[in-house]
């Protein structure tokens, strides 16, 4: 098939191929779709788009350390607390009121000196601001301090509602010129979270997210309006009628930045891929991202590339199985069509020259690795027969290696090509 | 010069039985097998031991099979559900065949004796050391079963009176004890270490006897000779080093093996030394010659231990034992 060729590097500094996974992208799954169609050549939404809104409950994510109770009200009641706001301005415009106003607590920018416990309790309190926002409001100032608050809330309001997340950075570039800054939106949506009593988690909102990704796909909002995270978030756009041939996620950051840089996903011999890595165990948005390309995707065959240590293989088991704390949650998160590309013992150890790069399992290596094979999946009865040989081999062999043994740019790439050869053909 | 010319053979075209070898540690299916729970996944043997009628093996399931190797068709005789959980690493026997010991990988070494009456084979006791996890690894019983040596992972090595308790704690340089053996006499007891460090410990005064020129890489088994006279290591140098043991020097280099020797052993009259590869090659050693005298490589998977059986009738035999998942029986060919 035809294809063109990535676009050469973008001319601004710095600027490497791929990246950023889906501060924005992942925040509103239920709005977008994951699309492509390699035979039209266009890129279009899904007739039948699934939506994660449905099952997750609003935050289900974020309150671990609650009793399950709260994680099911507490939303709600967030929710609720953000629409009184609202309320309480339209009965101030239906009373023709001459402002509207958001009563804003704002902790103190300076950290209390932890020197002087009494003096730094009475500081806190003289720290701690509870002020009015008015609108309209003399000092423009003020008049740009309440857009952005409301527009802040309404943004939570919407994540809570459709049971998403969001990050700091995807509020900031839903409007990027009301609130300028990036740390505009830091700061108030930290002060809007202190108001209303709850933590930030609460508002479904997080950092950004440390998934990243490279690959031939675009996504589609529900507005139809294809993002460019090529400009803004470091992602570089293929709108290239391209077939998705095989997704792979990596436990390691390097490893990653290696095969983008290499573009081995446009190369592969397997034909163009998507490359995702979490940069260690995976964040949800990660998880939410892998789950999404299966679920849409059936036919992409999704493949794991993973150290050869107890955390590579719990990484993959994250990814395919959930985490093991919120097991029973992890339905729609997890990626159960993922297959171990590797590394496995026998990747290494095949060859009759010495390898360099093996390492000894560390006391805490032998400890995760032993309480994972007292684990569901790991049992001898478990689902994951091979994950428990490897790492009673491991624990036989007592090493370890990265995923770097397999080579650098160029020999991963052949390896990762015969590999996924042989995964292809063994489907 | 030698007049015989020695020739180890498979003891059937195929060097595994298919049945009902092929049964006991083959790979049944790739699901669950339904739910009695009597197998469930089978995967790599990791261990083997003898006595003399029986051949006792240990995987990475959780039961430990009994095979009796007086009948030409080695027919399964008991299994031992829910030996180790985690599944096991080390199996070991003593030389009379009334005591065995396993340890499995959550770190717990369980005692077995075999009754005299139905020849079943029944847990006696634990050894139990605040054991966590890798804390106690390979192990090695005496001639009589009544001492029992391990190895941790940090480098130390144990004696244990099973009448009794601990009666000897030998310290080493920290690095973890890959493998261990106890001389037939009881005397000796030597460990192999992860530095390639070889240590041989006399039991009767209790201390360090030798600390010998090691393999500088990762020693993972080792063996006394009969005699006693002789220890054998080996490991990821993929050389077999031979000491005398009298006074700790090393006598000779077998050489040949092109992966991480994982297993070794003496035939019965220490004429023969058995090792066992990662790349699942077998090779008979002449001690007398030095040199390698029958060569296997029916599998090119992981052999995690070789044995030589006891010596019963005319002729020598040896099982293999891997990540084939099936224990191949070989014999040898003689009057050639």
């Amino acid at each position: 098939m035809d294809y063109r060729p990535p676009p050469p590097p973008s001319g601004r500094a710095g600027l490497q191929p791929g990246f950023g996974l889906p501060e924005d992208l992942l925040s509103h799954l239920p709005n977008r779709e994951l699309t492509y169609n390699g035979y039209t050549g266009t890129w279009s939404k899904l007739d039948h788009p699934v939506s994660l809104c449905s099952t997750p409950p609003p935050g289900f994510t974020f309150q671990k350390s609650k009793s399950a109770a709260d994680s099911c009200n507490q939303p709600g009641a967030v929710i609720s607390r953000i629409e009184d706001v609202f309320e309480a301005m339209t009965d101030c415009i239906i009373g023709e009121k001459n402002e509207l106003v958001i009563q804003l607590k704002s902790r103190s920018r300076t950290k209390p000196q932890a020197d002087d416990s009494g003096a730094t309790a009475a500081k806190k309190q003289s720290n701690l601001e509870l002020r009015a926002i008015t609108f309209p409001s003399r000092s423009p100032q003020e008049a740009w301090k309440f857009t952005a608050l409301l527009r802040i809330l309404e943004l939570c309001h919407e994540a809570l509602v459709t049971g998403t997340v969001t990050t700091k950075r995807d509020i900031y570039y839903r409007d990027p010129e009301l609130f300028m800054k990036q740390a505009v939106v830091d700061r108030y949506v930290n002060d809007l979270a202190y108001t209303l009593g709850v933590q930030r988690d609460a508002l479904n909102v997080v950092a950004a997210a440390k998934g990243l990704v490279v690959g031939p796909f675009t996504i589609t909002k529900n507005d139809n309006s294809v993002v460019d995270y090529g400009l803004e978030h470091e992602v570089r756009l293929f709108p290239v009628p391209l077939t998705i041939d095989y997704g792979l996620m990596g436990s390691g950051c390097a490893t990653f930045r290696t095969l983008a840089a290499s573009e081995y996903w446009m190369r592969s011999i397997t034909g163009p891929g998507i490359i995702i890595t979490a940069k260690g165990y995976p964040d949800i948005q990660t998880r939410q991202f892998l789950h999404l390309l299966f679920i849409q995707k059936l036919d992409i065959p999704i493949y794991a590339l993973v150290d050869f240590d107890p955390d590579g293989i719990g990484i993959m088991s994250t990814y395919k199985h959930g985490s093991m704390a919120l097991a029973h949650e992890s339905a729609n998160l997890s990626t159960p069509s993922i297959k171990w590309l590797g590394v496995r013992s026998s990747d290494f150890l095949q060859t009759s020259s010495d390898v360099q790069g093996l390492l000894k399992l560390s006391a805490r290596d032998r400890r995760v690795a032993t309480k994972m094979l007292e684990k569901g999946i790991f049992k001898e009865d478990g689902s994951e027969v091979e994950w428990r040989r490897e790492l009673q081999v491991m624990l036989m062999l007592n090493v370890k290696a990265e995923i770097q043994i397999l080579g650098n740019a160029e020999k991963l790439g052949e390896w990762l090509d015969r590999n996924l050869l042989e995964g292809s053909r063994s489907i | 010069m030698p007049s015989v010319i020695l020739d180890f053979y498979p003891t059937k075209p195929q060097t595994t039985f298919p049945h009902p070898f092929a049964e006991a540690h083959s790979k049944l299916t790739d699901r669950f097998v339904g739910t009695s729970g009597d197998y469930a996944h089978i995967t790599d043997i990791f261990s083997i031991a003898t006595t003399p009628t029986q051949i006792l093996s240990a995987s990475g399931g959780s039961c430990i099979k009994v095979h009796s190797t007086a009948s030409p068709d080695i027919p399964l005789e008991q299994t031992i559900k829910g030996a180790h959980k985690l599944g096991c690493h080390h199996i070991v026997t003593s030389r009379n065949g009334r005591v065995a010991a396993s340890a499995g990988f959550g770190g717990e070494v369980k005692i077995w004796h075999i009754s005299e009456e139905t020849s079943q084979w029944a847990e006696a006791g634990k050894i139990v050391d605040q054991n966590k996890a890798g804390e106690v690894w390979a192990i090695a019983l005496s001639e009589d079963g009544q001492f029992l040596a391990s190895t941790t992972y940090d480098g130390r090595i144990n004696v244990w009176d099973l009448a009794g308790g601990k009666i000897r704690e030998y310290e080493t340089k920290g690095s973890f004890g890959l493998c261990i053996d106890i001389s037939r006499d009881g005397k000796y007891t030597a460990s192999g270490h992860e530095n390639g460090g070889v240590y041989i410990f006399n039991n009767d005064m209790g201390k360090l006897l030798y600390s010998l020129p090691g393999l500088v890489k990762p020693v993972r088994t080792i063996a006394f000779s009969p005699a006693g006279t002789r220890l054998a290591a080996a490991g990821d140098a993929r050389v077999i080093a031979l000491y005398d043991v009298s006074h700790g020097e090393q006598v000779a280099n077998l050489t040949g093996h092109t992966a991480w020797i994982f297993s070794v052993d003496w035939s019965d009259t220490g004429e023969y030394l058995l090792s066992g590869s990662f790349d699942g090659k077998a090779k008979v050693w002449s001690i007398d010659r030095r040199a390698c005298v029958a060569n296997h490589s029916e599998t090119d998977k992981a052999l995690w231990c070789v044995k030589w059986l006891p010596k019963t009738g005319r002729s020598e035999m040896f099982a293999t034992a891997g990540a084939n998942q099936s224990i191949s029986f070989y014999r040898e060919a003689t009057g050639g």
